[in-house]
């Protein structure tokens, strides 16, 4: 990697190259971010000049029914789709890392709902889903069994759930393969030499190995759960415009956008990227951790 | 826009033209076909008018909101929007609106012949704010072949609520016997109050909110009777299908073939006039106090920091007169706000579907509008999503009423 380090005229080429993305990044990026943080203070309707408004749109959280509904929504929600979109998506890439006919085709099949519009698959869902015509309730009804309210409240979080994890494979098995062809091939011909069994393959060299994609996957996938919105929406939105499962990011956009309360809006956001920003944190040392292990 | 003018306005020197060019902008919800037609009116209107160039901005009802608001953040505001009622006064309130008291005081007229309850939707004790650009009543429709099937009498207009909810009760059908219905009596709104429930609480003598729209008043003895006979058309007979029921047909069940009766306005005739059954529709049915639908005048508003006021007024004016109203009234959407275009060929006769286009004035005689309040997406938001439990049976109706009352005190206190 050293030799490829830029030499003499060669560093102002890379700043004049990065230009570009460094000021979308410094004025687009940040100047959002800070203006979200700046306007979080303030109580501002879109329409009319903001006014200062100290903490009380932090103060105000707390007993916000809704903001606290989507709250709890997203934190169930994130609890069950970071595992499971990590652990599904690590098998995938397992199975599919071989030499074995069609793999191609498995591979596009299951990275197909990552590029698939999100309301298409939404609606192709709600289809699933539906409680007297789903193809869901049909099968369950010819094999004798009752009909499951899949969207229903006590339910709807494992139905969105099972969604989502079923859009994020695709993403999660694409990151999973590039590290498992990362790793090289003489560790393991080393190791059947030392007549390792295929299970302590996986374990001992493998698993460690993925041990960055892992990390990266984590952090990745937290941050989508925290930032799920068009599935969830799609599935469980009312006709008037609701969500019967209210995400925190559909929190923001309605008070933001229907309620004309942008102040209150900004501080959910800010609430959602500290969130976002501490379980990164503890991913962080905790790859530093095993990183010193491994 | 400043910029336009400017830039137009080089061109037409620069041409040689004796006319200055104003651009004025106007932005509305609507669908692709609706703008098409607008264009219709735009190109009628520059022709009376041939130094204004008038632009057509038509988004979804959603986007339009978002943009509309972006747009005011940014500074740059379309001259002319459209309007829906309940929203009215809470844009008011924000003193984003032109008033357009001035121009009406200087010509009263352009006023005359208006229906006044589309017009009491604009009037506000500082002056009009807005002018309606055409109006909806509810009605019923119901599918003559799923009635003939089952042998039930079509709807008349002596029909009381419950004669509706027996109705319902006899055409909720479960046809392939898996003792789930299949077919449903109503697709009603239990969300919103629009079609549906605002009209039958009123029917009961009972309303959403106080007249000064300071209290939330669904939990007097007459409200809670009105909403014990909802939730017991949709938990107890079922023959109101679900909300996801409703999403699994499109969200329109009866459009869908699914469903005998629906309660809707005018706006989807043209959507019902390729439907593959016979239909009509008859007045909404009548409660123990009396027959009451709802009224909804779509209109059109200025932003204040329009430059060119006058050129707006002279476009209001246009679609608000008999050729604007008759233009419009081709789209087959809305009924014309004048008497004189909502009683000409070019509504009743219009070619979209045969039916009596008429009953959808004459329920004027008992149509109340909406409440209309600072709040008023917020206050629905609580009203919404508090009923959603209740249809779905995980709260009391009793305990839920108690709950849209603080709740949607909560949201009328703070937009105070």
């Amino acid at each position: 990697m050293g030799a490829l380090r830029p030499m003499g005229i060669e560093r102002w080429w890379v700043l004049v190259f990065l230009t570009p993305t460094l000021i979308g990044l410094l004025l687009g990026t940040f100047g959002s971010i800070f203006a979200t943080l700046g306007i979080s203070f303030m109580d501002w309707d879109l329409l009319t000049p903001p006014t200062a408004a100290g903490i009380s749109n932090y103060q105000g959280l707390p007993d916000d029914r809704l903001f606290m509904r989507s709250l709890w929504n997203t934190l169930a929600f994130a609890g069950l789709y970071v595992p499971l979109t990590v652990i599904i998506s690590l098998f995938v890439a397992l199975g599919l890392n071989r030499t074995i006919p069609g793999v191609s085709f498995f591979r596009v099949a299951f990275f197909l709902p990552t590029v698939s519009s999100p309301t298409a698959v939404g609606l192709l869902w709600t289809w699933i889903y539906a409680q007297d015509n789903g193809v869901l309730n049909e099968m369950i009804t010819a094999m004798g069994g009752d009909p499951v309210r899949w969207l229903s409240r006590s339910v709807a979080l494992y139905s969105v759930v099972i969604v989502n994890v079923w859009g994020a494979i695709g993403g999660g098995m694409i990151i999973f393969l590039a590290g498992l062809q990362a790793i090289p091939k003489d560790y393991y011909e080393v190791a059947e030499m030392d007549g390792a069994k295929s299970w302590q393959r996986l374990w001992f060299i493998t698993l460690p190995a993925l041990a960055p994609s892992m990390f990266f996957q984590c952090v990745l996938v937290t941050i989508n759960a925290f930032q799920a919105f068009d599935y969830i929406y799609i599935l469980t939105r009312t006709g008037n415009g609701n969500s019967t499962m209210p995400t925190l990011v559909f929190s923001i956009y309605r008070n933001g956008f229907r309620f004309f309360r942008m102040g209150d809006a900004a501080a959910q956001a800010v609430v959602l990227t500290c969130m976002i920003m501490v379980l990164t944190l503890i991913y962080f040392r905790l790859q530093k951790k095993w990183g010193a292990q491994a | 826009m400043k910029h336009l003018t400017t830039l137009s306005l080089v061109l037409a020197l620069s041409s040689g033209a004796a006319l200055a060019e104003t651009d004025i902008t106007f932005a509305f919800w609507g669908t692709p076909e609706e703008g098409k037609v607008w264009n219709e009116i735009a190109a009628a209107f520059e022709a009376e008018n041939p130094d204004i160039t008038l632009n057509i901005e038509v988004s979804d009802w959603n986007s339009y909101w978002e943009k509309l608001r972006v747009n005011f953040a940014g500074g740059s505001p379309p001259d002319v929007f459209a309007m829906s009622p309940p929203l009215y006064l809470d844009w008011k309130s924000r003193d984003v609106l032109l008033n357009l008291q001035p121009w009406i005081d200087a010509e009263p007229e352009v006023l005359d012949g208006i229906y006044p309850v589309t017009l009491e939707a604009y009037e506000t004790p500082d002056g009009y704010f807005g002018l309606p650009r055409d109006f909806q009543t509810i009605v019923l429709y119901y599918n003559k072949d799923i009635f003939d099937a089952a042998g039930q009498p079509y709807p008349t207009e002596d029909w009381t609520w419950n004669d509706l909810k027996e109705a319902a009760l006899a055409l909720t059908i479960d046809n392939d016997g898996d003792s789930r219905p299949d077919q449903w009596g109503l697709a009603a709104d239990l969300y919103g109050p629009e079609s549906f429930m605002a009209p039958l609480l009123r029917s009961y003598g009972a309303d959403l909110v106080s007249a000064d729209a300071s209290e939330t008043t669904v939990d007097t003895p007459e409200a809670t009777e009105a909403f014990q006979f909802i939730y017991d058309m949709a938990v107890v007979d079922g023959s109101i299908p679900d909300q996801q029921t409703v999403a699994s047909f499109g969200w329109d069940p009866f459009l869908a073939g699914v469903t005998g009766m629906t309660l809707k306005g005018h706006w989807t005739v043209p959507d019902y006039a390729a439907a593959p059954f016979g239909w009509n529709i008859a007045p909404i049915p009548q409660g123990p106090d009396g027959r009451v639908t709802t009224v909804n005048s779509a209109g059109f508003v200025a932003a204040s920091t329009t430059e060119h006021p006058d050129e707006v007024w002279k476009f209001l004016k246009f679609v608000t007169s008999d050729a604007g109203q008759s233009l419009a009234a081709q789209i087959g959407l809305a009924v014309p706000i004048r008497e004189s275009v909502a009683m000409s060929p070019a509504y009743l006769e219009q070619d979209t579907a045969a039916i009596d286009h008429q009953m959808f004035v004459d329920a004027l005689d008992y149509a109340r509008r909406l409440p209309s309040f600072r709040g008023f997406d917020e206050w629905g938001a609580a009203f919404g999503d508090t009923l959603d439990r209740v249809w779905t049976d995980e709260m009391d109706l009793s305990e839920g009423l108690e709950e849209i009352t603080i709740y949607g005190n909560d949201a009328l206190d703070k937009n105070r």
